[in-house]
């Protein structure tokens, strides 16, 4: 009984704070004035020629970005979650620096290396430079930023369940079978889920980005949301243009439950304590740190040396703590606020869709999808319908509009971790714990959290860094004299110094990585933490 | 388990105290500005506003790089629920907009008077301060200099000239202007030939700004500051005031426009604001700052790389009509944009 009416109340929480303020956007596509009509559809019809286009190319551009991403990011998380390579914290931290930022940031960044007098762009001859220039304003560039941007998700998600991969069925492959041959048959298979999962993310928010195909004169269909809004002020029609991507949206989700979704995670439960395989690379290990150094070059180090360079003065920083000390002490604190509320409402939802324990776990699961996937101004706008009255002003008027935006755009996050770590919690030991007369809150506060402390501590870090690097919602709803700091960073683009929003852009990366740190410091090997 | 509990204690106790600091200046007489101009010039202006009348400024900044998504969206969904008391447009169209919409309230400040009347609202629901003037930034390679914005159809520069995404901001203002004062004949053929002649676009005008400093384009239409700002950083670029021939139609000027906002929860603080906006002593700010802002009033002192308004040939138009003709041409450029 405890349990259900908790999970219940958790869900129905979801729904409501989730689900109010999109009917109520969703209402307003059916009415033009004060009358009943379809008159917005019809429009939206009528120019299908050109939506189509427009939807081809971001199909392509998900497409080439997910494929690229997965076919690197997941050999990579291997690699780095799996074997002996050397310097595998620092390779894992500095491939997670470029989502940390903005993408449109990162856009910026490698526009001033690969752009005609950019740093790269600049040392080659003319013909050449201009090539360049031409391939990074297109399909391949907006690919290109969008691959390094998302990359790190691909290598996260891999390692974190290579984490939980029941140790004993890899050690029973080792004896009849050598580590690649293991790691094709089973270590794989076992986190397609995974895999498949992050291959989802990344689809999704390439497919609903904005920023760099505007940056990188690339025209994607979510421009057509954007235009509504911004050239025509007209909320419906907006709304109206985001029902194709949420067509797309469902029917990838669909697909993903039939692939893979039930099948694998029972496979895997591990047994609390189990010493893992690590993969010893022997002769390869060097060649292979080089191949890796490398991509950490190319991928990480010369977008980032871009922004170390330019804001390398004192003054910029002086400059930047005087614009945006106040920006960042906020971002640090919705963002903590907001991560543990996400990490509490995820574990409870992801727990009713790991068991399944009340018949609506399904519409949990696909409406957090769903919101992960709605650009962050139309959700902004259903807040702004719902809570902006005078006796909800309490919310609207203040920080907890935010918080309430971060819990709807991204409690898919912590929702899917979790739900995906439970899965390797033998269900033997809640039901002995049941045995003795222990309450559900006892079980899950003395058993299933230790047990799956390392996957919240992960679900809360990337919840972190998803709250702190928000501009969509943030950016339309923030209480006034409250922005956070990519809000900050975004305002002063225009004609800000370039040296400011440099510095601002590290100070945003050092702030995300604070607590990477602290978590890492507390889980070092030797710490009683572990 | 222990070291658990002291985390989570740790990270409630640090969100809600940081909160807590954050609200904790309630109190103080405050006024509201949703800001659309750039916020590294504006910031300033409403830092000395609070430091010399003591009202706390709580402000929603916004700017045309982000297609003002923020602000003006905020404006329109709140209508019923007035958070702001006013709104600092970066150019009138916007402030029109909100006129039509029912969303501003009439106010005739005493410092309006010297702004001509081309650049107000005739019953107060905004007026026009510190404007900045639509030109072309040039490469210092680009020989020979443009000299009009009709050079975008010259085939010497076929794919060589960039212009901001005519669906947003004063890229759209512009253009509605051209149709306006040429008519939708002349207007539409100009538009056709910018595509005929490999016009790109951008996203923006810093963009545009950005990629001409860079040698990507020979030239651009942008605003006055975007120029300013990239001169003053040794950008290898010049500024041109484009169409100031007899028979031209002149330099198209985009003043900010000041709005009180309709059903505004401290509208006396917000006509203060309002007033000092508008004063002489803020568009001499504007002129001397990095935006580099052209006064309206007579006699207000500029630096040197700021043109009086009376030294420019200015294109005659209403803003009034420009805010119409804006609306009703923009399926036209969507479609000029296309998929």
């Amino acid at each position: 009984m405890q349990k259900r009416l908790t999970l219940a109340t958790a869900a129905l929480l979801f729904l409501a704070i989730g689900l109010l303020p999109v009917l109520a956007m969703v209402a307003k596509t059916f009415y033009v004035g004060d009358e009943l009509s379809l008159k917005i559809y019809q429009g939206l019809l009528a120019s299908s020629k050109q939506q189509a286009v427009l939807m081809g190319h971001s199909l392509s551009l998900s497409l080439l970005t997910t494929v690229f991403a997965t076919m690197v990011g997941m050999p990579l998380g291997v690699l780095l979650g799996k074997t002996d390579l050397p310097l595998r914290r620092s390779f894992t931290v500095l491939f997670t620096v470029p989502l940390l930022m903005p993408p449109y940031v990162l856009a910026v960044a490698w526009f001033a290396v690969l752009g005609k007098e950019g740093l790269i762009g600049h040392s080659l001859p003319d013909s050449g430079s201009a090539l360049l220039s031409s391939w990074l304003f297109g399909l391949p560039g907006c690919t290109w930023v969008l691959f390094t941007a998302f990359l790190s998700i691909v290598i996260l998600l891999t390692m974190v369940y290579l984490g939980a991969v029941n140790p004993r069925l890899e050690e029973a492959g080792r004896l009849v079978s050598r580590w690649p041959s293991v790691l094709r048959h089973i270590t794989l298979p076992l986190i397609a889920p995974a895999i498949l999962f992050a291959a989802v993310l990344v689809f999704l928010l390439t497919l609903g980005e904005v920023g760099v195909p505007t940056f990188l004169r690339y025209p994607v269909y979510p421009v057509e949301t954007l235009t509504q809004f911004a050239a025509f002020y007209d909320f419906g029609a907006a709304t109206a243009a985001t029902v194709p991507l949420l067509v797309i949206t469902l029917l990838i989700l669909g697909l993903e439950y039939r692939c893979l979704h039930k099948r694998v995670l029972s496979l895997s439960a591990a047994p609390p304590g189990a010493r893992r395989g690590r993969i010893e690379l022997g002769p390869w290990r060097l060649p292979i740190l080089g191949i890796v150094s490398g991509l950490a070059v190319v991928i990480v180090a010369l977008p980032l040396s871009v922004l170390v360079v330019e804001s390398a003065s004192i003054s910029a920083y002086v400059d930047a703590f005087s614009r945006a000390s106040d920006s960042i002490v906020r971002s640090l604190a919705f963002s903590v606020i907001g991560a543990t509320l996400l990490t509490v409402l995820g574990f409870f939802c992801g727990y009713l869709i790991h068991g399944r324990a009340l018949s609506l776990w399904r519409g949990v699961d696909v409406l957090g999808l769903f919101l992960f996937t709605l650009p962050g101004t139309v959700i902004g706008i259903g807040l702004i319908g719902l809570w902006n009255t005078p006796i909800t002003n309490v919310i609207y008027g203040t920080s907890a509009i935010i918080i309430l935006g971060y819990l709807v755009q991204y409690t898919a996050l912590p929702m899917r971790i979790t739900a995906a770590i439970l899965g390797h919690i033998p269900r033997s030991l809640e039901q002995a714990a049941e045995l003795t007369g222990a309450s559900w809150f006892m079980i899950l506060w003395h058993i299933v959290v230790p047990l799956a402390k390392r996957g919240l501590i992960a679900a809360w870090l990337i919840s972190y860094i998803f709250c702190l690097r928000d501009l969509g919602i943030s950016m339309v709803v923030y209480p006034p004299g409250s922005d956070t700091l990519p809000v900050r960073i975004f305002t002063l683009m225009a004609n800000g110094a370039p040296s400011l929003i440099a510095a601002l852009c590290v100070i945003l990366i050092v702030v995300t990585l604070l607590p990477l740190a602290i978590f890492g410091f507390w889980l070092r090997p030797g710490s009683n933490a572990r | 388990m222990k070291r658990q509990l002291t985390l989570v204690a740790l990270l409630a106790i640090a969100g809600t105290g940081s909160l807590g600091l954050l609200t904790s200046c309630a109190k103080q007489q405050t006024v509201v500005v949703y800001v659309s101009h750039d916020q590294v010039f504006s910031e300033p202006i409403l830092k000395d506003f609070e430091r010399e009348t003591g009202i706390k400024v709580r402000v929603v900044y916004d700017t045309e790089e982000t297609k003002s998504t923020g602000a003006m969206n905020r404006l329109i969904a709140e209508k019923n629920n007035s958070q702001a008391d006013v709104y600092w447009a970066n150019e009138p169209i916007r402030a029109e907009v909100l006129r039509q919409k029912g969303i501003s309230a009439p106010y005739i400040s005493p410092n309006a008077a010297g702004i001509p009347d081309t650049f107000r609202e005739p019953n107060g629901h905004w007026t026009g301060f510190a404007a900045r003037a639509r030109v072309l930034i040039v490469h210092k390679d680009t020989n020979p200099r443009p000299s009009s914005v009709v050079a975008y159809t010259d085939p010497r520069w076929r794919g060589k000239t960039v212009i901001a995404n005519p669906l947003f901001g004063t890229t759209t203002t512009q253009i509605a202007a051209l149709f306006v004062l040429w008519g939708d004949k002349r207007a539409n053929t100009f538009m056709r030939n910018l595509h005929n002649n490999a016009i790109k676009v951008s996203s923006s005008n810093g963009d545009s700004a950005d990629l001409v400093a860079r040698g990507e384009f020979a030239f651009s239409l942008v605003d006055s500051d975007d120029v300013v700002n990239r001169m003053k950083r040794n950008q290898p670029v010049e500024m041109v005031y484009p169409d100031q021939g007899n028979d031209e139609v002149g330099c198209f000027i985009v003043p900010n426009a000041v709005v009180l906002v309709a059903g505004s929860p401290h509208p006396e603080a917000g006509k203060m604001l309002i007033d000092y906006l508008l004063s002489k002593e803020t568009e001499k700010k504007l002129a001397f700052s990095d935006a580099a802002q052209i006064p309206l009033h007579a006699s207000v002192a500029t630096p040197p790389y700021v043109k009086s308004i009376e030294s420019i040939r200015v294109m005659k138009v209403n803003y009034a009509q420009v805010a119409a003709k804006l609306q009703a041409i923009q399926p036209l450029l969507k479609n000029w944009i296309g998929p």
